[in-house]
């Protein structure tokens, strides 16, 4: 069986970019994906970036996937990784189609969804919104005529527009009942205070119509005067002041009941409304897929900027395992070029390891991290505040782990 | 009663009120709501509950969430046969 | 109506795909190459994949990329694939999982 120098599980954006970067210093590379297609995430996303640039995930997997091809690397989708375990020469993976056995790993998973659980959100015809992005834009299937958005985040008005490109009627943007603080997203104050964060979007158009406000203001008086019937983007209605309490239907989505609420969350009474839609999705914000690294025994922090919990790594994409690395969502949720400049690092990192010319590689793996601060700084959207901080303090508990601890290693069973 | 309603893991069908009421109860950890109700016990290995679960006993217990990962996961992190299990090739899965 | 997005204002016309067909609980259903189970049955406007083993209750995909298992169908004689990444091919059989006597092996 072949040793592979990098074996990468993920063809996301961070995944082909850190094979890219790998292939190129002479790496021999392999990357897997559970999914039928080549690019993660990346392959639904599609947004106007500027008056006339579309940012055309497709068409961006699509020459990473070449590029990587063409630098001799090996990529298999359709094959899914149930264990992992660490040998003399590095990792043994475990897969569906075999056993990989190589030097060095890289796990760029990305990140799963979390779910809003609402009543009736298991009738068939209630999905994630990623789901129904991915069936517009990569199946290129419609999964109804009408749709309600429950969950009003920026990658819930990304996506309502994807849907509204594909022919859909996105109805309207709403929150859900705020329940036992099940997410964030449930009191109208709160989706305020996240939609002011947004650095291009919120101020600009929200709060333009919202009324003509100063700059400094707090969310929760924004919020009194946010529209009851909501405002639209896209042309599409966002209404934070209307919730759901329970989606309706049997073997399949009739409807979503709702209710108007107060900016604390506080149900007005009376309020109750049916909106009807053929089906429903569920946007309730990403987390860091990180399975396999805790299976591997990587030491984990719950960091809520970066987006539930993930492995300690340096800002070089080394975790506290020998031989095991991390790049893109897996280390905390951020956009897709951020991933793939995180990519960048870990090929190079990794190069250099295999290599063992850590010396003259120096310079470019400190570009390669430059690379990624500049993409953060540069990042039109922030999924949380404070990202930079965030991360910073990863690298520290990195440094802390590697001088104060014996690196845990996985016994050989 | 809407918790009664919503079921927060959608393998094992349970509800957000029983999760709920076994945080109170026991005032727990939520690797014990797990072994006591099942939530994130499932087919798919407690992947779409996890985070909602860990929320629920952080609001309920008053303690912030903790660094490690306290519904643990185990090998094989994806259902397989015992085919591929022995090495076996498959197709897709089990 | 269809339900396939052939003609995206930003993504273009897709054309020339070869249409095959499947069986989903014995029903033929027509699909292309390139389709995965899930979108070639919500293509057809079938959202019910299969019932919780326990409740009985109708399942339609979730997550749509293989992480909730939610969308699981039996493929041929005994296997269990996920509806979502797995992809079609002409003459395909598959079946709805419906109580506890039919659970995946």
């Amino acid at each position: 069986m072949k040793l592979w120098n990098l074996l990468i599980i993920g063809a996301g954006p961070a995944g082909l970019n850190a094979a890219i970067a790998a292939a190129e210093e002479g790496l021999k590379v392999k990357v897997i994906d559970e999914f039928t297609k080549v690019g993660g995430r990346l392959l639904g996303q599609l947004h106007q970036e500027s008056k006339d640039n579309w940012w055309n995930g497709i068409e961006v997997a699509n020459r990473l996937h070449e590029q990587a091809v063409h630098l001799g690397v090996k990529i298999e989708c359709g094959v899914s990784v149930y264990d992992l375990e660490q040998a003399e020469f590095g990792w043994k993976a475990y897969t569906s189609q075999g056993m990989e056995k190589t030097d060095k790993l890289l796990l760029a998973t990305g990140a799963t969804e979390v779910p809003t659980p609402i009543p009736g959100w298991t009738i068939p015809g209630v999905m994630s919104i990623g789901a129904a992005q991915v069936m517009g834009n990569v199946h290129r299937v419609k999964p109804g005529n009408t749709c309600v958005i429950i969950g009003a985040n920026v990658l819930s008005i990304a996506i309502a527009n994807e849907l509204k490109l594909c022919g859909v009627n996105v109805k309207e943007i709403i929150i859900p009942q705020a329940n036992a603080n099940l997410s964030d997203n449930g009191t109208p104050e709160k989706v305020m205070e996240s939609f002011m964060r947004l650095t291009h979007m919120a101020p600009t158009i929200l709060l333009r119509q919202a009324g003509k406000f100063a700059t400094f203001i707090h969310p929760s008086f924004a919020v009194k005067f946010y529209p009851k019937n909501g405002i639209k983007l896209f042309d599409i209605p966002i209404k934070i002041k209307t919730a759901a309490t329970e989606i309706l239907g049997e073997s399949k989505v009739t409807g979503v009941k709702t209710v108007n609420v107060r900016p604390n969350g506080e149900i007005i009474p009376n309020t109750e409304k049916i909106t009807k839609a053929d089906f429903v999705c569920i946007a309730g914000g990403l987390a860091p897929l990180s399975e396999l690294a805790a299976l591997s025994g990587c030491v984990f922090k719950y960091v809520r900027e970066l987006g539930g919990h993930v492995p300690i790594h340096s800002e070089r994409m080394e975790t506290n395992v020998e031989n095991l690395f991390v790049a893109g969502n897996i280390t905390g949720v951020e956009n897709a070029k951020i991933a793939m400049a995180q990519g960048t690092v870990a090929g190079l990192t990794i190069a250099s390891e295999i290599n063992g010319n850590k010396l003259q590689m120096e310079s470019l793996i400190e570009k390669a991290v430059a690379a990624v601060r500049k993409e953060r700084d540069e990042a039109l959207i922030q999924f949380q505040p404070n990202i930079a901080e965030a991360r910073d303090l990863i690298y520290q508990e990195f440094e802390l782990e590697d001088r104060n601890m014996e690196r845990p290693k996985r016994s050989i069973s | 009663m809407t918790a009664e309603k919503t079921i927060v893991c959608r393998c094992e069908e349970v509800t957000l009120g029983t999760i709920q009421d076994t945080v109170q109860t026991y005032c727990c950890s939520s690797r014990e709501v797990k072994l006591r109700t099942r939530a994130g016990m499932g087919y798919c290995g407690g992947r779409t509950c996890r985070h909602v679960i860990d929320r629920v006993v952080a609001e309920i217990t008053k303690e912030p969430i903790k660094d490690e990962v306290q519904l643990s996961y185990r090998s094989p992190i994806r259902p397989a046969t015992f085919a591929v299990l022995g090495g076996g090739k498959h197709d897709n899965e089990s | 109506m269809t339900m396939r997005v052939d003609n995206h204002p930003v993504l273009g016309k897709q054309t020339d795909r070869k249409q095959v067909t499947i069986y989903f609980n014995g029903k033929p259903y027509e699909a292309y190459e390139g389709d995965t189970v899930a979108s070639a049955m919500l293509a057809q406007g079938i959202y019910a994949l299969r019932q919780h083993e326990v409740s009985g209750k109708e399942r339609g995909i979730y997550c749509n990329i293989g992480h909730c298992y939610e969308c699981r169908v039996k493929l041929e004689k005994r296997k269990v694939v996920r509806a979502c990444i797995t992809p079609i091919y002409n003459g395909m059989e598959i079946g709805s999982l419906t109580g506890f006597d039919e659970r995946g092996e």
